[in-house]
Formats: structure tokens, C-alpha cells, sequence
């Protein structure tokens, strides 16, 4: 009884308010994407056919579908802000915006949403913008299969390719953001999706989150951008199946956890990194089933962390495997496998007999003395480590894994 | 061996040097917060007795180091603050006026930025809602 009451609201509502769909067309009588937005009323589509429009600033203010057919061209002409959405339920799809105007104090972006519900961006192609899109108080909205590339030379001249502030439920998947400040940004948002993007080549992170909590990202690549991943500030996140490339640099690192909280880091790749994870302040985050390959160093980890654990990773020629900076170790290491581990399986359990200390002494001088590389794999740093490695002195003695796996977990994810 | 004494004092001196350093956006990164440093509307740097350069992003990883106890605040030959309206230049933090407003969005949400004189800040202090702040109290912020 119910069910068909709510059918014959629904019935007569479409009956009342019918949608219309307005086609804007270069060669056709309505040309102008600015007077269709003006006649369009809640719940309408503008189809935009391809062409190139230079018309300004839209500002939407109703919820309509905005439709390009094969990619028309919005040209912003380096001066404005492309569309300013303050309307819910508003859709923008295949368009190709280009040249936002830049400006330092405000964020002027391709796509600006301000106080919006079920907000969709998709299959578009952002070129030289300053802002991609900039979502603020925003809440259930999905950015999915766009293009960000801009062209920035100086840091202040660029920014995020998807910048999130104060937001909740957003999913963003399905990106390639290349050549901005950072990738995507995240700012107070929380219970947040970020799944499968390609973010590269830009100027600061490829993934950058602050205060944002019960978030998750999953399947991302990061590669080659100034200095990997950042979260910081935060708890409960989830991050599975990433790949963190190629981050190289003084002050790189292929993910930066700074006072990080109850985070759970399975099955990712940390490859070619200068250091692959660094924790600073952070507590209670498991590190399973990830593979640290070809860093300078895989995990640095500082004193002030605690009650962290590291179970099951492959550690796979790596210069330092780990390295911290103080003698107190309030966090476990189990069940790895390490490839610089010398000891042997006499019981054929498949853990070594002796426990590993994957912090080399000179790894602890490296960290008080950087210059001190140089004399990196040298008779005498050798014969240092391997003194130590017999009687450990400097080395914080309870920072090891009990039970080092002798064969290379393999995973392939 | 003269011109080598010359050099020797040269580099010995140099070594000491307890000038401050500009700030290298995009480059340099906050000893607080591990941050590289971006927007250069934002930012800040400790210089100490002994030469030693801190640099910081945002006010607040600025004065959470400056008050943190790791050295004592007479130790610190310069403190400098980025002038909001004039990017990358510095200030000197004790003599600046400072705004703060959830208005100002910087790297890490300090909400504070500073400026070189009262009429410079006067026009945002209207635009932003924000309300005036001294060295004296600002230094009390974050705690």
C-alpha cells in the first residue's frame, strides 16, 4: 500500500515538473551555455555540443545536469573561474575546461563547490587550471574518471588537483592528476574514498591529508611527485594496494606519517623511494604485507612512536632497512622477511634461529651525522657492522624481529 | 700563505654565520610538521646564537617550536615572520602585527597571518572578521 503511493507521488510529480533538456550548439539557435543555465529550472540537462566557449564564469546556482558531447572546449581565457557550483544535485560531465584564471589569495579552480550535496564530476579533462576542483563543506558527492594536468612552474602558481576541505562522504576514483601542487588534498574531510588514481609528477605530494579521519585510499599509484604521500594528524585510515614510486630527493620519503592514529597500511609497494615510510609521533598503526624494494631507506622510524607493529612485509634490497633516532623501542617487528638477514634455519621451521636487528649501526650514525654517507659501503663501515652486529652497543638491542621468515613472501598484488 | 689564511678566515667566519636564510618554497621543509614548504604567503625561521636555521610553513609549527623547551627563547638570535602581503619576505616576528580568522586558510591551519604595519592589515582585518593580535598574545596561541 505504501509502495504505490509513493509510485503515484512520483507519477504525478514527473507529470507536474517534466525535465526538459536544452541543447546549446555553435551552429544552432541557442549558442550561449550562460542563457541555457538562465532558462534551465531543477532537474533539466544542458547538452553542450562540441565547440569552443568563451563565456566567463558559470555560476549554477539550480540543480541541472550539465552534458558535454565529445568534449567542448571552456575556455576561461587565464582570467576567470570556470563553473561556481552553490546549487545540490548538480552533475558536470565531459567537458574540457582549460586556462583558469591564477591567483594567490583566492582558489580559483575549474570546478568550485561551495556548500553542496550529491555533487558529480566526471569524464572530464581539466588543462592548465590553477585549482582542478575545489570542494569546501561539501558532503556526498563523486569525482570520477577526470584528467588534471597543469603546467605550473613556480609552487605558488599551481594548485591542487582535487582539494577537499571540510567535507564528508566524497569518492574519488578513477583520476590521473599530473603537474599540480599536490594531487589531492584533504583538509578536514572525513569518511572518504580514494580509490584507484593516478597521481603524478607533482609539485609537493601526490596525496596529502590533514586532520582527516576515517578515510580511505586503496589502489592508488603515487609516482615520481616531490616527496610521496602525507598524512598527518589524523586517525583511522585505511591505506591498501598502493604503490608509492620513484620519491626521491634530501626530504623525500614515499609516505610521511606525522601523529598518526590507529591506521591500518596493508599490501602496499614502496619502490625506489630515498625512505619509504617515515613515522614521526604516530601510534597504534599495523603495517602488514607491504614490500619495501630498492629505497635508501625502507622505514624510518622515530623514538616518539609507540605500539606500532610490523608484521609479514618483504624488505627487499634496500640500503637500510630501518633506522631510528633514540635507544627506547615501544613498537614490534615479526614475522618479515628481510634479504640482508644472515642467519640460518637449522630446525627447518622457516624462521630464522636468531632474531634480526634490522637497524645497522651506521644507520644510527647516518642519522646524527648525515654527511657521514659518504663513507658508506667501505671497509671500515663494514667492520663496524659487523662488530656490532656480534656485541650490539649503540643499537637499540630490543628493536628486532624474533622471528625473521627465511623465504620472500612474493606477494603480488 | 697569506691569501690561504685569508680563505681559512674566510670559510671560518662563513661557518658561523648567523644570518638568516630566505626561504626556498617548494624545496625546504618545516622542521615541525615535515612539510615542504609552498605557500609563500605563510611561513617562518628561527635563526640561532650558533647559526643553526629552522625554518617553518605555518605560525603555528612556528610557535609550537618556539615554545616547545627544546631551546630556550634567549637563544634564538632571529625570529622572522613571512609578510603576508609582500610573499617571502621577511619580518621581524616580535615587531609584527598579526590577524587571526578561520578566514585564513594557511599550510597548517594556524589561521594566522602577519603583517609589516596596522594600515596594511586594517583593509583584511574588515574583510576576514579578524581580530588583531601582538606579538605578546599570538605567542600564546597554539599552547
Amino acid at each position: 500500500m505504501k509502495k504505490t503511493w509513493l509510485l503515484g507521488l512520483v507519477v504525478l510529480h514527473s507529470f507536474l515538473s517534466e525535465a526538459k533538456t536544452y541543447v546549446v550548439n555553435p551552429k544552432g539557435q541557442l549558442k550561449s551555455i550562460q542563457t541555457a543555465i538562465s532558462l534551465a529550472h531543477d532537474g533539466d540537462t544542458v547538452r553542450v555540443m562540441a565547440g569552443h566557449y568563451r563565456e566567463g564564469n558559470y555560476i549554477i546556482k539550480k540543480s541541472i545536469v550539465l552534458l558535454g558531447e565529445n568534449l567542448p572546449v571552456l575556455d576561461a581565457e587565464n582570467k576567470y573561474e570556470i563553473f561556481t557550483i552553490v546549487a545540490n544535485d548538480v552533475s558536470v560531465i565531459g567537458f574540457r575546461m582549460i586556462n583558469t584564471g591564477k591567483a594567490s589569495i583566492n582558489d580559483i579552480s575549474a570546478v568550485n563547490a561551495i556548500q553542496t550535496k550529491r555533487l558529480r564530476v566526471a569524464n572530464n579533462q581539466m588543462e592548465n587550471t590553477f585549482f582542478g576542483i575545489h570542494l569546501a563543506n561539501s558532503t556526498a558527492s563523486l569525482i570520477e574518471n577526470n584528467t588534471f594536468h597543469s603546467d605550473a612552474e613556480a609552487e605558488h602558481l599551481a594548485g591542487n588537483g582535487i582539494h577537499a576541505w571540510k567535507c564528508d562522504s566524497i569518492t574519488i576514483r578513477n583520476n590521473t592528476i599530473r603537474g599540480h601542487r599536490d594531487g589531492i588534498y584533504f583538509e578536514f574531510v572525513t569518511h572518504s574514498h580514494v580509490e584507484n588514481n593516478y597521481s603524478h609528477h607533482n609539485m609537493r605530494y601526490g596525496l596529502h591529508f590533514m586532520f582527516s579521519h576515517h578515510d580511505s585510499y586503496v589502489k592508488n599509484t603515487f609516482h615520481n611527485n616531490g616527496a610521496g604521500v602525507a598524512v598527518m594528524y589524523t586517525q583511522d585510515v585505511t591505506m591498501i594496494g598502493n604503490r608509492f614510486e620513484d620519491n626521491w630527493g634530501a626530504s623525500s620519503y614515499g609516505l610521511l606519517l606525522k601523529d598518526i592514529r590507529d591506521s591500518h597500511i596493508e599490501g602496499n609497494h614502496f619502490l625506489r623511494n630515498t625512505v619509504g615510510v617515515y613515522m614521526e609521533g604516530s601510534s597504534r598503526c599495523r603495517m602488514e604485507k607491504n614490500v619495501f624494494k630498492d629505497n635508501g631507506w625502507a622505514v624510518k622510524i622515530q623514538a616518539n612512536c609507540d605500539e606500532n607493529s610490523f608484521q609479514r612485509n618483504s624488505f627487499l634490497s634496500n640500503t637500510f632497512d630501518m633506522a631510528t633516532n633514540g635507544s627506547l623501542v615501544l613498537n614490534t617487528v615479526d614475522y618479515n622477511y628481510w634479504d640482508n638477514y644472515q642467519g640460518y634455519d637449522l630446525d627447518k621451521d622457516g624462521i630464522g634461529d636468531v632474531p634480526f636487528h634490522p637497524v645497522s649501526l651506521y644507520s644510527m650514525v647516518v642519522e646524527k651525522m648525515p654527511s657521514s654517507i659518504m663513507l658508506w659501503r667501505s671497509f671500515l663501515v663494514y667492520l663496524l657492522d659487523r662488530s656490532e652486529k656480534v656485541v650490539p652497543s649503540i643499537t637499540p638491542e630490543s628493536l628486532k624481529d624474533n622471528h625473521p621468515v627465511m623465504k620472500n613472501y612474493d606477494y603480488h598484488f | 700563505m697569506k691569501y690561504l689564511l685569508f680563505v681559512l678566515f674566510g670559510i671560518v667566519t662563513l661557518s658561523c654565520s648567523t644570518e638568516p636564510e630566505p626561504l626556498k618554497y617548494g624545496t625546504d621543509v618545516c622542521h615541525f610538521c615535515k612539510m615542504t614548504l609552498m605557500d609563500n604567503k605563510f611561513g617562518a625561521e628561527l635563526v640561532t646564537r650558533k647559526g643553526r636555521i629552522y625554518k617553518f610553513d605555518d605560525m603555528r609549527c612556528f610557535l609550537n617550536y618556539y615554545n616547545s623547551g627544546n631551546e630556550a627563547t634567549s637563544d634564538f638570535q632571529h625570529a622572522l615572520v613571512i609578510d603576508y602581503l609582500n610573499p617571502g619576505n621577511f619580518l621581524n616576528a616580535y615587531d609584527a602585527f598579526y590577524l587571526k580568522s578561520s578566514a585564513i586558510h594557511s599550510p597548517m591551519d594556524g589561521q594566522v597571518a602577519a603583517f609589516q604595519s596596522k594600515q596594511h592589515m586594517m583593509p583584511l582585518k574588515k574583510e576576514w572578521g579578524a581580530i588583531y593580535l601582538a606579538w605578546g598574545e599570538v605567542v600564546t596561541q597554539y599552547k
